[in-house]
């Protein structure tokens, strides 16, 4: 159900713009995001990479501009598009468990009133079981690992029926087998024609999976393959304002 | 003392009936307002809010009377003030949110305090303050079945947006759930419910009929519906006692309540199966055993 016509849809944008009070968190972006694969968004921090995710979600109100999937405005696009935040911004002792978290995604479809139909919950379970948390789903959700916690997410988006993810610094507080395994993950969601658009500070990352990239630092610095959007001469554009981090630079 | 003393007799009174009506009433509501304030770390904001109302109150005592509307309005009006001011006092200068609210309430509380004490006698004061069982009349009753059907039927009929609000906000917004009306509709209600708990609690301690029972559910368990149900019947539970342990030890009823609710969240706090400080300690001292005995 996810393969092909969805592979040639492209996010568009122009001049996109977002000014939180005075400050200016992203300035005139303009440029093009193919759907059907990996892209990642780079930038050191505060250079509005979970603006611009939250921007292509068509919720935040863009200062200037416009983003356009196809014809559609993103607000017109759900359930097709689904946001996965990052795990620090998540209350984790929230009484909750796996299994309601997930069955969250059939509420955009929902609204406040529906109730849950027989195709839904069969959506949730089958979202359960893709991402191997079916044995997991009444446990509450601070008992899972840094990798199960990340997957719990990533069904919460296949339940909702998307088929293009916004995830925000996936790869965050993971250690190297949960890393491992997420990138396993979405490369077998790149197979089936799925659309990953990550936010990730790890250059070395970017570099050995993601196919595409744009580089950003407020405005965009480069897009396009990521060997060439992150040359050596566009990442001393986006990193020269900032102080040199340990592991920040390759 | 036998049965009969101890809680028939004492509920033969109508002002016991209306008050007990009252708190079990406010019990149901305040728990899931509780429960939200908690999950969203805004207990001591509560409580800031709760102290704030005073002067409004006052006011409204003084020039209307006490009549539970002029009451609602007068509180209505100092919280969204205080509220108001601290929000863009923190917005507009390098004071934070904390800081700027906490200032407004403390200048709100004592302008209260003066009002009370200049126009009443000091016993009208402490009835403000820790709340006056005889107090509630049939109009304080009304306004708080009103307060309490109000929050049941919003939470019953918004509990996604709440959830979604409090647990994940930017998927919230995505799902198509606004933010605005969360954050104005709790205000509101929460002011509803803490003037309809007025008579019963004081002003001092009436977000202690909400936070108390709570904490304590959310010590107790791991799903947020079961969460609201478990304070609201603490809360009940916990106002009931509380409010015969005052007829008969002459105690203000506000304090004997949030004593007695105070007790079960101790107990939850030592003994909760999962989250208790028993358990900590046991599991710290488990693990400081195995490591020495490994040492050896």
């Amino acid at each position: 159900m996810h393969s092909g016509h969805h592979q040639h849809d492209i996010f568009r944008l122009r001049d996109v713009t977002v000014h939180y009070g005075r400050r200016c968190a992203l300035d005139r972006i303009t440029a093009q995001i193919p759907c059907g694969g990996l892209v990642a968004l780079v930038g050191p921090n505060g250079a509005g990479k979970s603006t611009l995710l939250r921007s292509l979600l068509g919720w935040l109100p863009l200062t200037a501009g416009e983003i356009r999937l196809g014809d559609h405005h993103p607000r017109h696009l759900h359930p097709r598009l689904a946001y996965v935040p990052q795990r620090a911004e998540v209350e984790w002792d929230f009484p909750v468990s796996v299994g309601e978290v997930v069955a969250q995604g059939r509420w955009p479809a929902l609204g406040l009133f529906r109730r849950f139909r027989d195709s839904d919950h069969a959506l949730v379970t089958k979202a359960l079981a893709e991402l191997e948390l079916a044995p997991l789903a009444d446990e509450q959700i601070r008992r899972l690992s840094g990798g199960q916690q990340q997957r719990m997410f990533l069904a919460r988006a296949v339940a909702q029926g998307a088929d293009i993810f916004l995830l925000d610094e996936p790869f965050n507080g993971l250690d190297l087998s949960a890393t491992a395994e997420l990138i396993h993950l979405l490369q077998g969601w790149q197979a089936q024609g799925r659309t990953v658009i990550a936010a990730i500070h790890d250059l070395a990352l970017v570099r050995a999976h993601f196919p595409h990239a744009l580089l950003l630092d407020t405005r965009l610095i480069a897009a396009g393959p990521t060997a060439e959007a992150l040359s050596d001469a566009n990442l001393d554009l986006a990193y020269r304002h900032r102080v040199p981090v340990l592991g920040a630079r390759p | 003392m036998s049965l009969h003393d101890l809680i028939i007799e004492p509920l033969s009174h109508g002002f016991m009936q209306r008050g007990l009506a009252s708190a079990v009433l406010l019990s149901i509501s305040g728990g899931l307002l509780g429960s939200v304030l908690i999950l969203r770390r805004m207990a001591l904001m509560g409580d800031a809010l709760a102290h704030s109302l005073l002067p409004g109150i006052a006011l409204a005592w003084l020039l209307v009377g006490r009549g539970p509307l002029a009451l609602l309005a007068g509180a209505l009006t100092a919280g969204l003030l205080t509220a108001l001011a601290s929000a863009l006092l923190s917005r507009l200068s390098r004071l934070k949110e904390d800081a700027s609210f906490g200032a407004f309430f403390l200048i709100a509380y004592a302008g209260g305090i003066a009002l009370v004490s200049q126009a009443g006698t000091r016993l009208d004061l402490l009835h403000f303050l820790f709340g006056h069982i005889l107090g509630v009349g049939p109009a304080d009753l009304a306004l708080a079945a009103a307060a309490a059907g109000l929050t049941v039927l919003l939470f019953a009929l918004l509990r996604r947006g709440i959830v979604l609000e409090i647990f994940d906000p930017v998927f919230a917004r995505t799902a198509g759930f606004r933010g605005g009306w969360f954050h104005a509709g709790f205000l509101v209600l929460a002011v509803l419910n803490l003037v309809a708990a007025l008579q019963t609690m004081g002003v001092i301690l009436a977000l202690g009929l909400f936070l108390l029972p709570a904490a304590t559910a959310y010590l107790w368990c791991d799903r947020f519906r079961t969460m609201l149900a478990l304070a609201a019947a603490l809360g009940a539970t916990g106002s009931t006692a509380g409010l015969l342990w005052s007829y008969h030890s002459g105690l203000a009823s506000g304090p004997a309540i949030v004593l007695s609710l105070g007790l079960g969240f101790i107990f939850a706090a030592l003994a909760s199966p999962r989250y208790g400080l028993l358990r900590a300690l046991h599991l710290a001292w488990r693990e400081r055993r195995a490591v020495r005995h490994t040492a050896d």
